[in-house]
């Protein structure tokens, strides 16, 4: 019936098509009673970044417009909460979590319409410096505008959703919310890729102008994929401040941006199993490197370290000083998780880019194009 | 579908320091097929550019039907009725057969259709006054939303216009030769196939007024004339008006009932195919001024 059906994402397993999802979000709900909080908590921070990486995805895997400020809406998600119910804030409204909810997910994608609208004729590179630019400007704001976001001092207290009397306010409550959060976000984004607005934005993505003489009217469709994308953002950032219950202009770097980029081409891009996984290796593994468990663990290899110390010393008698000794084996997981992370991330980034080009779950489609990529007579090759 | 009538009045494209078109006019009455040629340079894709909204005309006016179309935006022009295919062929390689047609039916789905009824001319300070002012911003805005929950709700109404697009998009690839083909990458497709696929595509958006960039580059013989049959066909099967850019002479002579001439530019001959074949204007600019002598002098 739909053709894009036979198109869609098939890497999960070999289970049917319609009782692979259900099934792994079954297990998915299962694990607060197998882990502990620790656990929980960098869960919830996978949930969030998978979370944000669909709302991404949107911009830059189906549109293909390559969004480097995708912070600015985290952050004006967040900021809408933090100012409308913190009550150090400088406005002091106090206001429902519930109702503040949409408030910040209509302004976050406002946020995306402004963005938009100056960048429509913007292609590739340009596209992706003026949004990069565009997120610092929040930041700026953020720290200057002291009046309306209390500078770098931060907002504190943030409001906490109730359901009735019922409070969300353990890991285990935010867990299952978030996993909420993200199934209907999953299952909005899959919608659109499966309706003609998914097919506009596909078409846009390949050849804007030809995608116009097809009666595409692109700066709709480029402002609803901001629209879309900054409002998932914005989603994101209402539940992280919540979350979190403070916030400062610190949080919402360039680095946030770069994360969520980084889930989404790792995992591969217009792929959500690769935004669920992307997000487990990118945001869960370094946080699960400075868990106790994993310092407990690491504590069985000090033979290793004793091991390698040992060589080391050897080199020390010839060339007395020259090299450090390896710190405790129970440190390891802390010690890359700190200084040498972004070493070994970049590392891991390169390996990916250079051996599963196509990420880590590509979708059907991108791996069609990546492994047609030699072949002899491409369309509009001539262009 | 439309009638998509075409005339075109003093129609002039100037880039900085160059005329790519000066002073063209000609009539294409609905139904027919009608040739553009000329030699290399000579403006015809820069006509068809002008005519789908690529590029603004610097001169003159574009009529389709009884109304006014220049300077209209790209996406208004094909809702319109003006489709086309292109010279380098440009479809979306990385999407399949159907889906590129399906592209095509964009406007005859669902909710859509309505971006049509913002077909205002602008005028020549457009973009300060798009800048300025957000009439039209609350209605779009709502627009967007709707169809935004059309097809993340996907009620019946949205599932059958759905149905309905793949079904003529299935018709359309039988009617071009490309059954069975539906879930090929574009891409992978051969170059014949390609050519067919934007056609079926252009074909997708229900034009009154079809411009054929060179349909049969590339192609043999054999090609070639089961592209003419298939122009034949979709003239009389779709209603549509078709003009086409063409090099090879066979087809233009075997399809075209009238034929327009550009050189450098501007207009230098019009009527039916014998009557350019003889005009010494046209024989000049292919063949130089000696040819015309030699043609005059009966010598070989």
């Amino acid at each position: 019936m739909n053709p894009m059906r036979q198109l869609g994402d098939s890497t999960v397993g070999r289970l049917p098509g319609a009782a692979r999802w259900p099934l792994f979000l079954a297990l998915v709900a299962m694990l607060p009673f197998l882990l502990s909080d620790v656990w929980i908590q960098m869960l919830f921070f996978v949930g969030l970044f998978i979370v944000l990486g669909l709302g991404l995805n949107v911009v830059v895997g189906f549109a293909g417009l390559l969004d480097l400020g995708y912070v600015a809406f985290f952050a004006a998600g967040a900021y809408s909460l933090g100012i409308m119910t913190s009550p150090g804030s400088p406005f002091d409204l106090d206001m429902n979590f519930w109702l503040v909810l949409p408030l910040g997910v209509l302004i976050a994608a406002s946020f995306g319409v402004l963005l938009g609208l100056p960048v429509l004729p913007l292609r590739g590179d340009y596209l992706a410096i003026v949004t990069l630019g565009f997120g610092e400007i929040i930041r700026l704001f953020l720290v200057n505008r002291e009046d309306v976001t209390a500078g770098s001092q931060g907002l504190s207290a943030i409001a906490r959703p109730e359901i009735g009397s019922f409070q969300i306010e353990t890991f285990t409550h935010w867990f299952y919310f978030i996993l909420i959060a993200a199934v209907i976000v999953g299952f909005i984004a899959s919608r659109l890729r499966d309706s003609r607005i998914g097919r506009a934005w596909e078409a846009i993505r390949e050849d804007e102008d030809v995608a116009a003489a097809m009666g595409v009217n692109k700066v709709k469709y480029k402002l609803m994929a901001f629209a879309i994308g900054a409002s998932v953002g914005g989603l994101g950032g209402v539940l992280y401040a919540s979350f979190i219950g403070f916030i400062n202009p610190a949080g919402f770097s360039l680095q946030v941006s770069i994360d969520v980029i980084a889930v989404v081409i790792i995992g591969g891009m217009g792929s959500t199993p690769g935004v669920i996984l992307g997000s487990l290796v990118l945001i869960g593994f370094p946080r699960i490197l400075q868990f106790k468990e994993t310092a407990d663990f690491l504590g069985k290899f000090e033979w290793l370290r004793d091991g390698l110390n040992g060589i080391v010393a050897a080199f020390d008698t010839v060339i007395p000083g020259s090299i450090g000794r390896l710190p405790a084996a129970s440190e390891w997981g802390r010690e890359l998780a700190d200084d040498t992370r972004f070493i070994i991330f970049g590392a891991l980034l390169v390996a990916i880019m250079v051996l599963r080009p196509e990420g880590l779950v590509p979708s059907r489609r991108r791996q069609l194009e990546f492994e047609t990529e030699d072949l002899p007579v491409p369309a509009g090759g001539a262009a | 579908m439309a009638a998509g009538a075409l005339s075109v009045r003093g129609l002039g494209m100037q880039f900085e320091g160059l005329s790519a078109l000066a002073d063209v006019s000609m009539e294409v009455p609905a139904g027919e097929i009608h040739g553009l040629i000329g030699p290399n340079g000579a403006g015809k894709t820069t006509f068809f550019n002008c005519l789908t909204g690529f590029y603004r005309p610097t001169a003159g006016e574009l009529w389709l039907d009884a109304q006014r179309v220049d300077g209209l935006p790209t996406h208004v022009l094909s809702a319109l009725g003006v489709s086309r295919t292109f010279q380098n062929i440009r479809l979306f390689a990385n999407m399949t057969a159907i889906e590129n047609v399906l592209v095509g039916s964009h406007i005859h789905i669902g909710v859509g259709g309505t971006d049509v009824l913002t077909a205002r001319r602008p005028s020549k300070y457009a973009a300060l006054e798009r800048m300025l002012s957000l009439r039209g911003a609350p209605r779009a805005a709502l627009q967007g939303v709707v169809e935004l929950a059309g097809a993340v709700g996907r009620p019946p109404a949205v599932r059958r216009a759905e149905m309905e697009a793949v079904n003529t998009a299935r018709t359309l690839l039988g009617a071009v030769g490309l059954a069975g083909k539906e879930n090929a990458l574009a891409r992978n497709l051969p170059y014949g196939d390609q050519r067919r696929l934007e056609v079926a595509r252009a074909l997708a958006t229900r034009p009154g007024l079809l411009l054929l960039d060179e349909p049969t580059a590339g192609m043999n013989p054999q090609e070639s004339a089961a592209m003419v049959g298939l122009i034949r066909r979709i003239r009389d099967q779709f209603e549509t008006t078709v003009v086409l850019i063409e090099h090879q002479m066979r087809v233009v002579m075997g399809v075209c009932e009238r034929i327009t001439v550009l050189d450098y530019g501007r207009k230098i001959a019009e009527g039916t195919p014998a009557e350019v074949q003889r005009d010494t204007r046209v024989i000049e600019a292919y063949l130089g001024t000696r040819a015309v002598k030699e043609a005059g002098d009966g010598s070989p």
